[in-house]
C-alpha cells in the first residue's frame, strides 16, 4: 500500500515545479529568435532601427526586437551598462566615455554625421543677442551658450566654435539647462544668448521672431560624427555574432532612411509607408499629416553601413579629456571597437 | 516651624515593626526599578560604525565584490574630494551654494515665522491664509522651476527663490503649530495678572512656541539642502548641486559620492548649529 505523507507530497510537488521551470527555460531558447532591446529617443535620427523593425530587416536576421524609449542620451548609456538594453544610438557623452573606461560599453559604429552637402546643425542666437550685435559665431565671445549638461554634445560644439573662431573657450559662459525644452525656453525668452541644434528643431525655432540663425556647425567641426551606435562590452567580446546581425539589420534600415528622407530617391508610396512606421515613435502625439512633414524636414545623413569616422571620435575624446570631463586614462581602444564596420 | 526628628521617626519605626512581625524571615531589599529608557551619551559609536562601514566598503571594492560601476571605492571618492581641494574648486562650489542656502533659508524662515505668528495670533489671518498654506505646501517646488526661471531669471534669483519657497511653508506650519500648543493655563495666568497683549506674546507665547519653531528649523534646513540640487539644475556653473549633477551626467561616480558627502557634511553642520541654538535659546527650560 502506498502511503503519501505531507512531506513526500511536498517534495514531489517541488520536483515537478523544478522540472517545469527547467523545461520552460530550455525549450523556447532552442526555437525562438534572439530577443534584443534597443534604446531609442523620440527623434528622427533614431528612425533606422524603427524602419528596420517595421520592414522586417531584424526578423531576417532572426532578431526579436523590443524598443525602449529614453528622454536623454546619458541614461541610455547607463541602461546598457546595467544590462537593461542591448543597443543604443546617441551622441558621445562624458557618461558614455566614463562607462567605456569602466569596461561596460563600446562604440561599434557611426550614425548621424555632418556632411558638407546636406544641411546640418545650426548655430542659433536669441533676438536680443542678435540685436546686440552677435550676427556671426565669431562674435560669441563673452556670451552665454545653452547646453543640456556639462559634457554633452552641445558643450563640445560650443568649444569647437570658440576654437575655430579664435577666442578662448572660457569666454563662452556654458549654461546647463538639463533638458532640450528648457534650453529652447531660455533661448526664446533671451535668458541665454546662443545654442546649436539639429536642423529640424532649428528650422521650427527660426520661423518665430525670437530666434535667429547665425551659422552652421559644419563650418566649425569637420565631418562631425554626431551620433554613434554602441553596445555592452559583454556583447562585443562574447556575442560578436549577435552584434554583426544587429548591424546588418540596422544597415538596411539606414539605407531606406537615407533613400526616403536624405537623398529622396524613394517613391512617394514607400516614403509614406516609412513615415508611418517612424510616426509610431516620433511625434506620436501629433496626427500623421502634421507629423509627416516634421519627420521629413531637416533629415541629416546617417552613415551607410554604420561607417564610423574614427578621427572625429578621437577629436571628441581629446576634447573631453582636455576639459577634464572624462578620465585621462581612456584610450580609443577602450572606447571603440572598429572590427564590425568600416572605419575611416 | 520646626519638626522634631523624633516625631517623624516614631511612626516609621512602628510600620517597620509591623512588617517584621508579619514575615520575619523575608526581608528583601526592593531593587530600584526606575532606570532604563534614559539616553546615555556614547560619543564614538557612530564614528566607529562609520569607519567600519567604510572599511568594509573599501574591501568590497578592492576585491571586486562590489563592481566599480555599481559603486566607486571610498578611496576613489576621497581622491575626487582631494582633487577639489587641490584645485581650490571646493571653495567656489561651497561659497556659491552657501550663499544660496543662507539667503534662501534665512529670508524664508524670517517670512515664515512672521506669517506663522500672524496666522496663530489673528483669527482673520488664520481663516484667510492657512488654506493657502495647505494648498501650496505640497506643490513640489521643482515642478515650478520653469516658472521661477521666467519670474526670477536663470541667475541667482530663481535658485534663491526655490529654496526660499521650500523653507517658507514648513516654517509657517511649525510656527503656528507651536503657538497653538502653548499651555493655555500660562496664558490665562498672564491675563489674570493683568499683562498686556504684547507682553503675553513676548513673554509667554513666543518662548513657549520656540521649541516647536526650532524643530521646524531643523526640518526646513534639511529641505533647503535637498532643494539645493534642484535649484542648481538650471544655469548654475558652480555649486555643490551643480557639481553633483555634472558628476551624474558624466557618470563620474567618484565625484558623485564626493559631492553627496559634501551635502551630508553640510547637513551635519547645520544640525549641530541648530542644537547649539536650541541649547542657548531654550536654556530657561533647564
Amino acid at each position: 500500500m502506498i502511503t503519501t505523507t505531507r512531506r513526500t507530497a511536498l517534495s514531489m510537488f517541488a520536483a515537478t515545479a523544478l522540472g517545469l521551470v527547467a523545461g520552460a527555460a530550455l525549450t523556447p531558447a532552442a526555437q525562438a529568435a534572439d530577443a534584443i532591446k534597443i534604446g531609442i529617443l523620440s527623434l528622427t535620427s533614431h528612425s533606422p532601427s524603427i524602419i528596420a523593425e517595421g520592414k522586417g530587416y531584424f526578423d531576417e536576421q532572426d532578431l526579436d526586437v523590443e524598443f525602449v524609449s529614453f528622454q536623454a542620451a546619458q541614461p541610455m548609456a547607463v541602461a546598457i551598462a546595467s544590462g537593461d538594453i542591448d543597443f543604443g544610438m546617441t551622441a558621445i557623452s562624458g557618461g558614455l566615455i566614463s562607462l567605456a573606461e569602466k569596461g561596460a560599453v563600446r562604440i561599434i559604429g557611426g550614425a548621424l554625421q555632418e556632411t558638407p552637402e546636406i544641411e546640418g546643425q545650426k548655430i542659433l542666437v536669441s533676438k536680443a543677442a542678435h540685436d546686440a550685435g552677435v550676427t556671426s559665431p565669431d562674435k560669441l565671445a563673452g556670451r552665454s551658450f545653452g547646453v543640456t549638461t556639462q559634457g554633452s554634445s552641445f558643450h563640445y560644439m560650443a568649444h569647437k566654435i570658440a576654437d575655430k573662431a579664435g577666442f578662448d573657450r572660457s569666454e563662452l559662459k556654458i549654461t546647463p539647462m538639463q533638458k532640450v525644452p528648457a534650453v529652447i525656453a531660455a533661448l526664446k525668452s533671451g535668458q541665454i544668448d546662443a545654442w546649436s541644434i539639429v536642423p529640424n528643431i532649428a528650422g521650427a525655432l527660426t520661423k518665430g521672431p525670437e530666434v535667429v540663425e547665425i551659422g552652421k556647425i559644419s563650418d566649425y567641426i569637420d565631418n562631425y560624427q554626431v551620433t554613434t551606435v554602441f553596445t555592452s562590452t559583454r556583447n562585443v567580446t562574447d556575442n560578436r555574432e549577435l552584434v554583426t546581425r544587429f548591424l546588418a539589420g540596422l544597415s538596411k534600415g539606414i539605407d531606406d532612411y537615407n533613400a526616403a528622407f536624405v537623398d529622396k530617391t524613394m517613391g512617394a508610396d514607400d516614403v509614406a509607408a516609412i513615415t508611418g512606421m517612424v510616426h509610431q515613435y516620433v511625434y506620436a502625439d501629433q496626427p500623421i499629416d502634421k507629423a509627416g512633414p516634421r519627420i521629413a524636414a531637416g533629415a541629416m545623413r546617417i552613415n551607410s553601413g554604420a561607417r564610423l569616422n574614427v578621427a572625429s571620435v578621437e577629436d571628441q575624446l581629446k576634447w573631453f579629456q582636455s576639459e577634464k570631463l572624462a578620465p585621462e586614462g581612456v584610450t580609443m581602444e577602450d572606447l571603440v571597437d572598429t572590427s564590425f564596420v568600416e572605419a575611416y | 516651624m520646626s519638626l522634631d526628628a523624633a516625631d517623624l521617626e516614631q511612626p516609621r519605626r512602628a510600620t517597620a515593626d509591623l512588617q517584621q512581625n508579619r514575615h520575619v524571615a523575608a526581608v528583601k531589599p526592593v531593587p530600584f526599578r526606575g532606570g532604563g529608557f534614559v539616553h546615555t551619551r556614547h560619543r564614538f559609536v557612530a564614528l566607529f560604525l562609520f569607519v567600519v562601514l567604510v572599511i568594509l566598503w573599501e574591501i568590497g571594492s578592492q576585491t571586486g565584490f562590489i563592481s566599480n560601476i555599481a559603486l566607486p571605492a571610498p578611496s576613489e571618492a576621497a581622491g575626487a574630494m582631494a582633487d577639489l581641494f587641490e584645485t581650490g574648486m571646493i571653495w567656489k562650489h561651497l561659497s556659491a551654494s552657501l550663499y544660496r542656502l543662507v539667503i534662501g533659508w534665512s529670508v524664508g524662515s524670517l517670512i515664515g515665522v512672521t506669517v506663522g505668528l500672524a496666522v496663530a495670533l489673528f483669527s482673520i489671518v488664520r481663516a484667510g491664509v492657512s488654506p493657502f498654506v495647505s494648498a501650496l505646501f505640497p506643490i513640489p517646488k521643482i515642478a515650478l522651476l520653469p516658472l521661477f526661471i521666467i519670474w526670477f531669471g536663470i541667475g541667482e534669483g530663481s535658485k534663491v527663490a526655490t529654496i526660499l519657497f521650500g523653507v517658507f511653508f514648513p516654517t509657517v506650519i511649525a510656527t503656528y503649530g507651536g503657538v497653538d500648543n502653548v499651555d493655555r493655563n500660562l496664558i490665562r495666568m498672564g491675563q489674570s495678572f493683568g499683562l498686556s497683549w504684547l507682553s503675553i506674546v513676548r513673554k509667554i507665547i513666543i518662548p513657549g512656541a520656540l521649541p516647536a519653531i526650532l524643530s521646524g528649523f531643523r526640518i526646513s534646513a534639511s529641505i533647503a539642502i535637498i532643494l539645493l540640487v534642484a535649484a542648481e539644475m538650471i544655469g548654475a556653473e558652480f555649486g555643490i548641486g551643480a557639481y553633483i549633477l555634472m558628476a551624474g551626467a558624466l557618470f563620474a561616480t567618484d565625484q558623485l559620492i564626493a559631492g553627496v558627502a559634501m551635502l551630508s557634511v553640510l547637513g551635519l553642520t547645520v544640525g549641530w548649529l541648530i542644537s547649539r541654538a536650541e541649547r542657548w535659546l531654550l536654556r530657561w527650560r533647564a
